[in-house]
Order: C-alpha cells, then structure tokens, then sequence
C-alpha cells in the first residue's frame, strides 16, 4: 500500500489539473470569502438594509471568525472542487485504461486502492491546511487594512475547526472517487457528484429544509450533516438575516460524515476487487 | 524459476455478461524459457485470455497458474511483465516519470530505468511528454514498462500493432533479445510472418478454442495437401494439357501460375508432358503449405465455409 501511495503522490504532485483546482478554490475563498465580502460591507451599496450594521457584519472577515467564514465558504465550492478532483483521480484511470497498467504491476487491487486514498487523504489535508493558512493571512491583512481589532480563535477551536474542515473535504473526495469507480467515466463521475451537490444537496436542501417528512429524509444527506458540524462554529455577532434551519447536531453531523467515509471506501473497495477490468 | 511450466490453463473459460463466450475450455501449457506466439483472427479470444493471465479479467471456469502462482496474485504479478492490448500511461507525465510511477508501484528502485529506456532505444524522448510519442515509441514504453520489474514471464499483446516497417524489425529484434535474456515470451499476434519469425511454438486460437499447438513446421505439415506450382507459355495450352492430364478440378490458376493439386512426386512425367507437347515450362516446383494456409484452414468460421 505504502509503494502505491508513493506512485500516487508522484502522478497527483505532477498532474496540473490538480493545482488548477486548488488554484480556483483558494481564489474563490479569498475573492469571494474575503476581499469582495469586505469591500462590500466598507461601502454598502445605496438601499442596503440589515438589521446589523454592516460595521458589525465586516467582522465576518476578521480574524475572530476564521473558522466559520472558512466553513460556511467550504460548504459548496470546497465541496465540488474535492469531488472534481477525487472523481478525476479514479476516472481518469479507466478514461486513459492505465488501470490495467496499474493492475499488472505487483501491488494487488486493494493496494492499489488504499494507496489511491492515502493518497487523496493527504491532498485533502494539505488543501485544508492551505485554505486555512490563506484565510488566517486574508484576514489578518484585512483587519490591519480596517485598522480594527481582532484576535485569532483559541487553539481549540482553530483544530476543532480544521478538523471538521478535513472531514468535509475529505468525504466530498471519497464520493468523487466512488463515483469515478462506480462510472468508469470522468465525465459521469463529476456531473453525477455535481448535480447532486446543486440539486439535490444546495436546492432540494435549502428549499425543503423545512417542509415535514422530507427533512427527515434531508437529515441523511452528506451537504445537511456538514452544516450541522459547521453550525457548531457560530460568528462572533448574531445576524438575523443569515439564520438558516440547522437540522441535525454537531455530533450526528460528525458521525454521519464519518459512516459515509466509510461506505465510499468500503463498498468501493469490494467494488474494485470484484469487477473486471477491462471487460 | 523452478517450474518448467511459465504459463498453465485448465478448461479456462470467460462468458462476459453479455453472453458472449470469449474464451472456452483453454488449455495451455507454454515452457520456460521459450517464445510461445498465441495467434488468432481478431475476436478470437486473445486479448481475453491474456487479461486473465494478467488478473484483469476474473475467469467464468477453469483455472490458471502464471509464473507458478495463480494470476492476479502479488506472487505472479511480481514475475510477470506484461503489455495488454494499446500500451496505456499517463499523457500528462514523460516516459521516464511514466516508469518511475510503475516502478514506485512495484515498490523498486529506480535504478534500471536508465538501462532500460536505453534497451528500448527511448533513452533521448525519455523526458517528452508521452501524449507526445509516436505509436512505435508507445508500444516501446509498453515493453520497457513490462521489463522494469525483470521479469521472468513476459506477455506481449500485438507489439507490433500500427507499427511502420521499420519499427516492427526493432520490435522483433527487441523481442529476440529479451529471449536471448533467458525469459519466457508469450507473444499474441494476428500476424503470420511475426509469429513465423520470432516464434518456438505456436497456439491457434479460433471461436475461444485452441484450435492447434505445436512448432512451426508441425502446423505447416498438419495439412496433407500438396500442391505443385508451374509455370508454362503458352498458359491457355498449357491449361488444356494439364486438365486433360489431371482433371479439371485439380488445375487452378492464379496469378499466371498453375497451382495443381497432386502428389510433388509426378512433377518430373507432368514436366516431360508439357515439354513434349511444345510447351515452354519456366517454373515448376513444390509449393509448401504456408503458415498461412494453415491459420486460415484453422480459423475457417462455418459461415466463411458456407
């Protein structure tokens, strides 16, 4: 597992698509979390109306709410850019049919697809410390621009954050490469995780979250759970206009992040050891 | 390797789910150390095969052992090097980078890989990108990337496929150097004279069977038929004397050349004939079964028959 793991760093470390990726989310989370948030919230536009001042909303960017800015902005985009990017990985391997080169060199399937996840593990890691560390510097710029003051979340509440930032990016993955080994296809993998992610996860959620029989079945979406966990970290100030339903606990959200974790890599591995290749 | 035995099948079978029986109670038996050339139309069942050897494809029955070890297992794998069908790599990545993730796979170091890009003459492209290679240097790869772990086994699927002239006399001389290593070659081809040329023995495969096994010369002497070839001016005489001499259905001709359907032994009465009667014979030999005739005897579907 450890020689497939360290093949696949090599083909992810030189793959452009990937950096590609992570480039537009981190320049999403930094324009769209940060800078154009900002800039709106410094000179409201004519008829602005809330009913916090946006002095009090501009804090969103400032350093004491790191961690549900980056949550709240990781929802959906960190969320499609982890499926594209886990889908291409495995996808691509039937799509090019290296996968039958893979197979025929020593390490065996299960090898093969644990290293694959290690793989995808560390890259889901690395993107989480990345996104973390440029929304730590984006706000600490932008406080220091304000000339306000704000100070950093406790350690505590920095890892838990990270943590439950890894988890989401991290299950997002997994279900981009289930789907890739479920379609053999990059283009069914990545337009079946997206659709779902917009239509049944970002519409179907937002607007059934409170309508009665079917928020019990929206409770076992992946998008519901990782609002609930995401709902755990509140900002600093309450704003009335931003109150959504939260339909499940911090805990429930964990737990059921972590059981589809485990589906995508359990049934995606008996998936891959029992189907041909090549057929 | 301790087993006399590179490659063993019993009653291998493969029914895809569509229904489409592939390969059908395959027996097989290829030797250490030889070059075994598994030839077939296309469609016959050889790609299948060779992806169950390589523990791609699952078989319906039967069973298998590849380098004295079932297929697919780490055991087999680690002494088998195979290229199954077009050789597949990352497009993105160079040659070298190519090899050096299959040798990361295999968990060796990258040491033979200078050694053998250099053996299969890829040494200076090494560093372009590999959706930048030509058919030949692809397949190239292929056979460098089933060298790397040096193996005992070696599966080479069509290696000669959409390659020029050129290229397919480096591919041969390439395959007759890795022989001369001491290593097992299976070779599948549905090219007669690369079988003809590179080949210790050879198995036909037809509809998914094994339709016939043996050396060269032992498949060319299957057919009993013999034909003498003759060549003879004026040929519309010529034709007339021979018909009348063997019958009408043992004289055919082709190409200006009468193939005649008889025993070689009659060629000194059949040539004092024709001189005889004035005419001028400027050929006149045995023809000797062609590699050729006998794949397409073998191979002969029940419709072409009709």
């Amino acid at each position: 597992m450890i020689a497939s793991f360290n093949a696949e760093r090599l083909k992810m470390r030189k793959r452009w698509a990937n950096w590609i990726l992570v480039g537009v989310l981190l320049v999403i989370l930094v324009l769209l979390g940060y800078v154009i948030t900002y800039v709106i919230f410094t000179n409201p536009p004519k008829g602005f109306r809330s009913e916090v001042p946006p002095s009090v909303l501009k804090k969103e960017v400032f350093p004491e709410n790191m961690v549900p800015n980056i949550l709240v902005g990781m929802e959906t985009i960190g969320a499609a850019i982890m499926i594209i990017m886990g889908g291409l990985s495995m996808a691509s391997e039937f799509g090019w049919t290296t996968i039958q080169t893979i197979l025929i060199q020593k390490p065996g399937r299960l090898a093969v697809l644990f290293g694959k996840l290690l793989a995808l593990a560390l890259t889901s890691l690395l993107v989480s410390i990345a996104v973390m560390a440029l929304a730590a510097l984006t706000s600490y710029i932008l406080v220091q621009i304000d000339g306000s003051s704000s100070s950093f979340p406790p350690a505590e509440a920095l890892l838990k954050g990270f943590g439950a930032l890894w988890l989401q990016l991290a299950v997002w993955t997994a279900f981009g490469m289930f789907l890739g080994l479920a379609f053999r296809s990059t283009a069914a993998a990545i337009g079946g995780g997206l659709t779902y992610l917009f239509v049944i996860e970002s519409l179907v959620g937002g607007l059934f979250r409170n309508t009665a029989g079917l928020k019990e079945v929206l409770k076992f979406l992946p998008g519901i759970n990782a609002n609930g966990i995401n709902a755990t970290f509140p900002y600093t100030y309450r704003n009335p206009n931003a109150v959504t339903t939260v339909l499940v606990s911090g805990t429930r959200g964990s737990i059921t992040l972590i059981t589809y974790l485990v589906f995508f890599v359990v049934v995606g591995a008996l998936i891959f050891r029992s189907r041909d290749v090549g057929a | 390797m301790a087993q006399s035995l590179a490659v063993e099948t019993h009653g291998l079978t493969k029914r895809y789910r569509t229904g489409v029986l592939a390969v059908n109670d395959l027996n097989l038996a290829i030797q250490s150390g030889e070059v075994y050339g598994f030839l077939g139309p296309n469609g016959a069942g050889k790609t299948t095969t060779l992806r169950m050897l390589s523990g791609l494809l699952h078989p319906t029955a039967g069973s298998a052992t590849v380098a004295g070890a079932s297929p697919g297992s780490s055991a087999s794998l680690s002494r088998l090097g195979a290229m199954v069908e077009t050789p597949a790599f990352y497009p993105y990545l160079s040659g070298r980078d190519n090899l050096r993730v299959m040798a990361r796979y295999c968990g060796f170091s990258v040491n033979r890989i200078d050694a053998i890009l250099k053996q299969v003459d890829l040494a200076e492209r090494s560093r372009h990108k590999f959706k930048t290679y030509s058919t030949g240097m692809k397949q190239r790869l292929g056979v460098a990337a089933a060298l790397l772990k040096d193996p005992q086994l070696l599966i080479l699927d069509e290696p000669t496929s959409g390659l020029d002239p050129q290229g397919t006399v480096e591919m041969r001389a390439l395959i007759a150097e890795i022989k001369n290593e001491g290593r097992t070659v299976m070779l599948s081809s549905h090219l007669l004279n690369e079988v003809e040329l590179t080949c210790d023995r050879v198995g036909v495969i037809a509809r998914g069977r094994l339709v016939a096994e043996g050396t060269v010369d032992e498949l060319r002497s299957r057919s009993g038929t013999s034909t003498l070839l003759v060549r003879a001016t004026p040929a519309d005489r010529a034709q007339k004397l021979l018909e009348e001499l063997l019958g009408k259905d043992k004289v055919r001709l082709a190409s200006g050349q009468f193939h005649i359907s008889v025993d070689p032994s009659q060629a000194g009465s059949i040539n004092r004939r024709l001189v005889t009667d004035g005419l001028e014979v400027t050929e006149l030999r045995a023809s000797e079964q062609s590699l050729e005739d006998v794949f397409l005897q073998l191979t002969e579907t029940p419709e072409r028959k009709g």
